[in-house]
């Protein structure tokens, strides 16, 4: 069953949107839970995704793509 | 293949930094760090991020914006066992405290004829590109490459930024370790994405003052370091496009010169193309060039070109800051006025 | 010293018009930087450092002086650069980075330069206290009147600069004045983790000139001292040190989480914004109108209105114009 990466909703008040600044882990990339997945950023500010689940991971947005809080970033399977 | 692949973890350069201290700290305990907003905010350009919840403000000390002092500093507690970290947050800044770099951690090995070492690294921001003026935007690679006594380094990509910061800590010598901006991982400087690479969890070093050649070519040799492997990269990118098959040199370190690496390279292309953000005279281009020339000027086919930031202070306006900044195209521009001459 | 009506409604009318400026700067600051902040995007590009709560300290000082009188200003010069009647429009411009600007683009926000009313400014702390100095010896040996004012930050008084600065004016008896805006913060390091004496204005001493603080933010207390400071120094009895509680209302430059800040002391800070503070006080004794002021802060709009629309319509600056003005 595959796991939704998301954007966590608890880094940063009100309803920002953010800018994915950096993948760490690569499309096709096996990755453990916990590892840290990527960055994303507000305003100046950079917060951390890390991987909710052991898995394959498929990116779903690339960097530089305008995200909010809750929204899908990749997937692992 | 699947291990590899799990093994596979990016990091940007300021995480790099950051890993390389945090284990060398926990390895020796003489190692600390210091310097402007490097405890809770994690440096400026994130290269000290989450180093004070490990180590504590003992060994991750905010300093008063004193740069002689704290620089100076660092060198006593060098000598006296220490190995200081020390971060002067622009290279721009060094007006301030440059008798404590260049006169005191510089020479103070020298003067006791080796009998004392100063081993400590002073790192510090470089460059620009995202119109900061010419306050807080220069490289000055030459500024400190050209006074003997420090060695210099600094890293393209996040692999051997954190094996360099690592053999800059563990090095007897002062370490000036150059990180560009536009190279950091932190978006709101604009982000490199080439500068984002593999980097294993555990420590390692890269070596100071050996080069690497970062792509192959046979028709020209393109040196570069830090932004400018990247711009060169690119340019050889477009030059492969019409069939022009061009050599990456990164320098990874100016002191000591890797004068080997690169004579080898122009050797084999003939041609030589220097690019760097600092200024044009007096600088790394320069003694790159003289490098090829003054050992064996037969094996060029062309005259050397650099492409380098104008003699002038780096100007504000988006426009003008752009204009005068290398960049792939003239680097691509170079090659072909050094096609033209040839005839 | 006690300040006429007339200054008290100068002091008011600059407050009023940097904040508006600024208010108008950071909007405009923005575009293009939303959603990914990325500096080198938008009108305005670069590091923007806002001074809005720092108002007093500029007014206070800066209504004393006249086109004469020198000011050497930070890295956060606006509010200090409007105070000593920098031309708006060339400064505005000159942030956009347009050829009518100041410097024709080549400066920026953190390089102001008029000479028409002797203002300049550095983007490395701790700097301004030298060239005062130099500037006020320049028109001791010219036997030319005029006062120095170099403005710094709390952050500024650790470094070399501002010591050996204080020296020379101490010994020399420079008709300058230091003045310390002390906003607590250098960046995300608070004064009392930085600096080894709770009050900055002890260290005059160490340099044979009177030293002075000033709680509150307050435009009228600043008024006084600064003008004591000022007449002073045209007597040419030397120099004197200021430091002036004051409050940052920004983070250090735009785009400053501002995570290092304790909880609450933002909403602190804007319940004591001394431009409704003043307002009040103006109203209150009965020394200004609602309509008076109310004219006043319309027409401080205007002119910010007008400012920036000039530097949108102006040329921006030349490529080539890069390669120029290295040398005279």
């Amino acid at each position: 069953m595959a796991t939704d990466v998301t954007v966590p909703t608890d880094l940063w008040e009100g309803d920002l949107e953010a800018v994915i600044t950096n993948w760490l882990a690569s499309d096709g990339q096996a990755v453990k839970q916990g590892a840290l997945l990527a960055e994303i950023m507000v305003e100046k500010s950079q917060f951390e995704v890390t991987a909710p689940a052991d898995g394959t991971l498929t990116i779903t947005q690339a960097a530089d793509a305008i995200v909010r809080k809750g929204d899908t970033i990749g997937r692992i399977g | 293949m699947l291990d590899q692949q799990t093994n596979e973890r990016r990091l940007t350069i300021a995480r790099a930094m950051a890993e390389a201290m945090a284990q060398e700290m926990r390895r020796d305990p003489s190692v600390f760090v210091m310097g402007e907003d490097i405890g809770p905010f994690g440096g400026i350009f994130g290269n000290t991020r989450g180093l004070i919840d490990e180590f504590g403000k003992d060994r991750v000390r905010d300093t008063p914006i004193s740069e002689t002092g704290f620089i100076s500093a660092a060198v006593g507690a060098a000598m006296d066992g220490m190995r200081p970290v020390v971060e002067l947050m622009f290279v721009d800044f060094f007006g301030v405290c440059f008798d404590a770099i260049y006169n005191q951690m510089a020479k103070n090995t020298y003067f006791s004829g080796g009998n004392s070492s100063v081993p400590m690294v002073l790192m510090t921001s470089t460059g620009g590109g995202y119109s900061d003026a010419g306050q807080h935007s220069q490289c000055l690679y030459g500024t400190f490459a050209h006074l003997p006594g420090m060695k210099v380094v600094s890293p393209s990509n996040a692999y051997d930024a954190k094996g360099l910061m690592t053999a800059a800590i563990r090095e007897d010598n002062p370490v000036v370790y150059m990180y560009h901006k536009g190279l950091q991982g932190m978006g709101w400087l604009g982000t490199e994405p080439g500068a984002t690479v593999h980097t294993p969890e555990e420590d390692y070093v890269v070596e100071i003052g050996k080069a690497k050649v970062v792509r192959e070519g046979s028709d020209v040799t393109l040196v570069g370091l830090a932004m400018g492997v990247h711009n060169a990269l690119k340019a050889a990118d477009k030059l492969a496009e019409d069939g022009v098959s061009a050599e990456v040199v990164d320098l990874v370190s100016l002191v000591p010169l890797d004068r080997e690496t690169v004579r080898a390279s122009v050797a084999k292309t003939g041609r030589l193309i220097v690019v760097d953000e600092d200024y044009h005279s007096y600088g790394v281009t320069g003694e790159i060039i003289a490098t090829v020339c003054e050992h064996d000027i037969g094996k060029l086919k062309a005259a050397p070109a650099r492409v380098a930031f104008p003699d002038v202070p780096i100007p504000y306006a988006r426009n003008m800051e752009q204009f005068c900044l290398p960049n792939a195209d003239k680097i691509v521009a170079a090659y072909r006025a050094m096609q033209k001459a040839e005839g | 010293m006690k300040p006429t009506k007339d200054q008290l409604l100068w002091m008011y009318e600059n407050m009023v018009l940097s904040r508006r400026f600024e208010e108008a700067i950071e909007k405009v600051y923005m575009e293009g930087k939303t959603p990914a902040f990325n500096m080198a995007n938008g009108p305005i590009p670069g590091e923007m450092h806002l001074s809005n709560g720092q108002e007093p300290c500029a007014v206070g000082v800066c209504v004393h002086l006249t086109d004469e009188d020198i000011v050497t200003a930070t890295h956060r010069p606006h509010h200090q650069a409007i105070a000593k009647g920098v031309d708006l429009r060339g400064m505005t411009a000159e942030i956009f980075g347009k050829s009518t600007g100041l410097s024709g683009g080549r400066g920026g926000h953190m390089h102001i330069f008029d000479a028409d009313v002797n203002f300049s400014c550095s983007g490395i702390i701790g700097e301004s206290c030298g060239p005062a100095c130099g500037a006020a010896l320049s028109r001791k040996m010219q036997g030319k009147p005029g006062v120095a004012v170099a403005f710094l930050g709390e952050g500024a008084a650790n470094q070399g600069a501002f010591h050996e600065a204080l020296n020379l004016a101490g010994v020399w008896k420079l008709p300058v004045v230091f003045v310390i805006e002390d906003n607590s913060w250098g960046i995300s390091v608070p004064k009392s983790e930085a600096t080894a004496v709770e009050r900055n204005d002890v260290r005059a001493a160490g340099y044979g000139m009177p030293g002075h603080h000033i709680p509150g933010n307050d435009p009228e207390a600043i008024f006084d001292i600064a003008g004591q400071a000022i007449e002073r120094a045209r007597a040419g009895e030397g120099p004197t040190l200021i430091e002036i509680e004051t409050y940052r209302l920004a983070g250090h430059f735009m785009g400053d989480a501002e995570q290092y800040r304790p909880e609450g002391e933002k909403d602190a800070l804007f319940e004591k914004d001394p431009i409704p503070k003043m307002r009040a006080r103006l109203l209150a004794d009965g020394t200004a109108t609602e309509a008076e002021l109310d004219k006043i802060e319309t027409a401080a709009g205007e002119k910010v209105e007008d400012a920036i629309g000039y530097a949108r319509d102006s040329a921006p600056a030349r490529d080539e114009d890069a390669l120029t003005a290295v040398f005279v």
